[in-house]
């Protein structure tokens, strides 16, 4: 098995998890989640260090789910790499569960910040690196950002600091999936450049195919693309990717599915599980 | 009182900060553009590899203080009050509070101390929006011993905490004790008023005490240096045993520490009066001149008492 087929599959069990969660709860925020979630399979699958059966493990690389709505896709590879018992997916949406509509540390291991309020989860990855290299640990810190989020100012607040203090440590995503919930990014604030803002605010930058893991893969062996400075990547993605009737539609942002759509998407993504496991055989 | 030496409350927090943290590695120093300003140039120069500069981005600082914290880092961010409260308030909400990270925010030029600068510049409304956030310890030392005291308790403490301190040169007042976080200080004993304070305020509190007992009127002087979670336990002995309560305090006389006493006192038969700065932008020029402005000065809090 390719380690990018191997990715490819892990990633369309993630997509079966996100869809377990949705029926329990009815709604979610499904379109960020599944143009994210290759890149999230290829982070817990192939680059971090990490153990699921120690979540805290000192030396440990972190994940920070800068755009914390998206944390369905978080979930369904924590789940998918045995951080808790696939039952608790049937939790999402209920009372009192680990795995509210934005991520919280305190209730689930893996997490490393409560994110969800945009614009903050740079600016805690470059703390996190600052505090590892400072420590003397290996550790890395790895993100993802909405293209939606970087208006938030904070964000550009920690794109400087973290190039002012050469946090080669640190590794950003850019999911540039090109939709927001009140419509194309480029309407609702159109932030392009985004590679050139991010070299000229002292980062290096790679652009890629956030949905294609052969890409995913090599990028993320190649980091950091230059010593003594912040990696981004900018990874142009497809909303809701996966789910073919959902993909590059606003309207799946949060969606509230009826059964027979979940029905739908579910039998999708089955098929193609399928398919990639007969392939990999 | 004993005899009056005034010290700079900058320089004696970031002395104190720097001596315990020269032997705790854990400990590290943010700046925004404000270290410097805070005491922390020695500091800077002995261990640079534990003191941050991030330039004039508060917001930033803030997340910065919570990741460093999320790997066994101390955090200690210094700056100007508004601008470690007011202005990075939801970062302090989500990624200290919510996260319950070990952050130590601290507000210099705290109430209306930066006096000539304007409304920008002063903080009357930290105590109120600080205390919002759940967890958060919030200390506002009464003299220069305090504040040495004050700033080993914080570091002592394994949660977030919010120390404010001012501008001016201030006097010790104390002899200097331990100090217990949530714990009053009966500065003064009296039988017919109490007089709760904290901050630099405590001093015009206990001079006013002094001008009342010539008038042939017994006060008693509660400190507050922990204005939250406050020392319910001192503050109901007191009231119960004078039946007459005044706050003092260089904030809004709304949400601050006039409304913790009268939450602690509430449903009780005890006049409270809060005496603090009006509910509206305040007016500028120097310090003590608003102070008196505002009948914060011992003769005023005297007047207000007599009154």
């Amino acid at each position: 098995m390719t380690e990018a087929g191997d990715c490819r599959l892990r990633a369309a069990s993630a997509r079966a998890n996100v869809l377990r969660m949705l029926r329990s709860s009815g709604a979610g925020h499904l379109g960020g989640a599944l143009s994210c979630i290759d890149i999230v399979s290829a982070l817990y699958f192939h680059t971090m260090r990490h153990d699921p059966a120690d979540p805290r493990m000192a030396d440990r690389d972190r994940f920070v789910l800068s755009a914390g709505h998206k944390c369905l896709a978080q979930y369904a590879v924590l789940a998918e790499a045995g951080y808790f018992p696939l039952e608790v997916l049937d939790s999402y949406g209920k009372l009192g569960t680990k795995i509210p509509g934005h991520p919280d540390m305190h209730k689930l291991p893996g997490i490393e910040a409560n994110t969800g309020a945009l614009g903050h989860g740079l600016s805690i990855c470059v703390g996190i690196a600052l505090g590892l290299r400072l420590s003397g640990s290996q550790g890395r810190v790895f993100t993802i950002l909405g293209d939606g989020e970087l208006p938030e100012g904070s964000n550009w607040e920690a794109f400087a600091a973290a190039a002012f203090h050469q946090t080669d440590n640190l590794t950003a995503f850019i999911d540039v999936n090109g939709l927001q919930i009140s419509g194309t990014t480029q309407d609702v604030m159109n932030m392009e450049p985004i590679a050139e803002k991010l070299r000229s605010f002292g980062w290096e930058t790679r652009t890629i195919d956030g949905n294609d893991l052969e890409q995913v893969l090599a990028v993320l062996d190649a980091v950091p693309f230059q010593t003594g400075k912040p990696s981004a990547v900018i990874a142009h993605t497809v909303k809701s990717k996966g789910i073919s009737f959902a993909e590059g539609d606003v309207n799946y942002h949060y969606w509230k599915p009826k059964p027979d759509e979940l029905d739908l998407a579910e039998a999708e993504i089955q098929a193609t599980i399928a398919a990639l496991s007969k392939a990999q055989a | 009182m004993s005899e009056q030496i005034f010290r700079d409350p900058r320089k004696t927090f970031g002395a104190a900060v720097s001596a315990i943290a020269s032997e705790d590695p854990r400990i590290v120093i943010l700046s925004a553009d404000s270290g410097k300003s805070s005491g922390f140039t020695q500091f800077a120069a002995e261990f640079p590899e534990r003191y941050f500069e991030l330039g004039i981005m508060e917001q930033g600082v803030v997340g910065v203080a919570s990741g460093l914290a999320t790997t066994g880092k101390i955090p200690v961010f210094c700056a100007i009050a508004p601008f470690t409260t007011a202005r990075p308030f939801e970062m302090v909400r989500n990624d200290v509070g919510y996260m319950r990270q070990n952050v130590k925010i601290v507000g210099r030029n705290a109430g209306i101390s930066y006096s000539d600068l304007g409304a920008t510049h002063h903080s009357l409304e930290d105590f109120a929006i600080m205390r919002m956030i759940p967890g958060m310890t919030i200390i506002a030392p009464q003299d220069p011993s305090e504040i040495e005291t004050a700033a080993a308790a914080m570091l002592a403490h394994d949660g977030p905490v919010y120390l404010r301190i001012g501008n001016d040169p201030i006097p010790e007042l104390f002899e200097p004790t331990p100090f217990t976080i949530g714990k009053a200080r009966t500065a003064r004993e009296g039988s017919d008023l109490t007089i709760v304070a904290t901050g630099n305020l405590t001093r015009a509190a206990l001079e006013a005490a002094e001008l009342l007992s010539a008038q042939g009127v017994s006060a008693e002087v509660i400190g507050m240096p922990t204005v939250w979670p406050i020392d319910a336990a001192t503050l109901r002995a007191s009231a119960a045993k004078t039946g007459r309560v005044f706050t003092v305090e260089e904030h809004y006389v709304v949400g601050g520490l006039g409304t913790i006493v009268q939450e602690v006192l509430s449903g009780q038969p005890i006049p409270v009066t809060k005496l603090g700065i009006p509910h509206e932008y305040a007016t500028s020029g120097p310090y003590m001149e608003i102070l008196a402005h505002y009948g914060l000065d011992a003769n005023g809090i005297a007047k207000a008492v007599q009154q």
